[in-house]
């Protein structure tokens, strides 16, 4: 069961981004919803080696919605 | 899910084998949030390690003049990990932003007198748990560009 641990940093905004694991590899066009954000991945890329089943990747993203 | 599959998913516990996964479970609570509710508050002396199962917690920092947003953590990231390294207070406040949220709650001591008991699983989740840090401090980093 492979896991994909990524590290959402938003650019351009006050927003925290997140960490959050998933059962797929993140592409990018990616949507995700964090809170009252939702994000688009511009970029994504292995942060450091994968070990056993875990993948460790690193996401740029956007803001595309936000209910605040 | 059952508690065991849960744990497969949960970096802290990979390398283990199905004794060791057998052995965490029976340390495991699960506690359910609803939305804004809180399970540590910044300053305060914590004697639990939670795992979110379920669900998104907003992790947040308060200085003398303001609380900022620092990182939001999903399903399989762990929160209290430094105070069961340092044992010092908490660092930050963390409130769930998702209903239900749900966490598995292990007592610190259960999980030093079981890492103490079976050295095997304590050097292989002090590995996982050193990764999980250096993971999160490199998240702060590339947050900070």
């Amino acid at each position: 069961m492979a896991v994909w641990k990524v590290s959402y940093v938003v650019k351009e905004s006050s927003q925290a981004g997140g960490i959050i694991n998933l059962d797929h590899a993140l592409k990018p066009g990616e949507f995700i919803d964090i809170g009252r954000y939702k994000l688009e991945v511009l970029e994504a890329f292995e942060l450091i080696p994968p070990r056993g089943e875990f993948h460790y990747v690193h996401a740029t993203c956007k803001v595309v919605e936000t209910d605040e | 899910m059952e508690i065991k599959e849960l744990l497969r998913g949960v970096e802290l516990f990979d390398g283990l084998d199905e004794h060791g996964l057998k052995e965490v479970a029976a340390i495991c609570t699960r506690r359910q949030l609803k939305y804004g509710e809180l399970l540590v508050k910044q300053g305060e002396i914590g004697r639990e390690l939670f795992i979110v199962s379920e669900g998104l917690m907003e992790v947040a920092v308060s200085d003398q003049t303001a609380q900022r947003v620092v990182v939001n953590l999903g399903t399989g990231q762990l929160i209290g990990e430094m105070s069961l390294v340092d044992r010092g207070p908490r660092s930050a406040t963390v409130k769930a932003i998702q209903d239900p949220t749900y966490v598995q709650v292990i007592q610190h001591d259960e999980f030093h007198s079981l890492c103490k008991r079976n050295t095997l699983i304590g050097y292989q989740v002090m590995l996982n748990l050193a990764i999980d840090l250096s993971f999160k401090l490199r998240h702060h980093n590339l947050s900070e560009d």
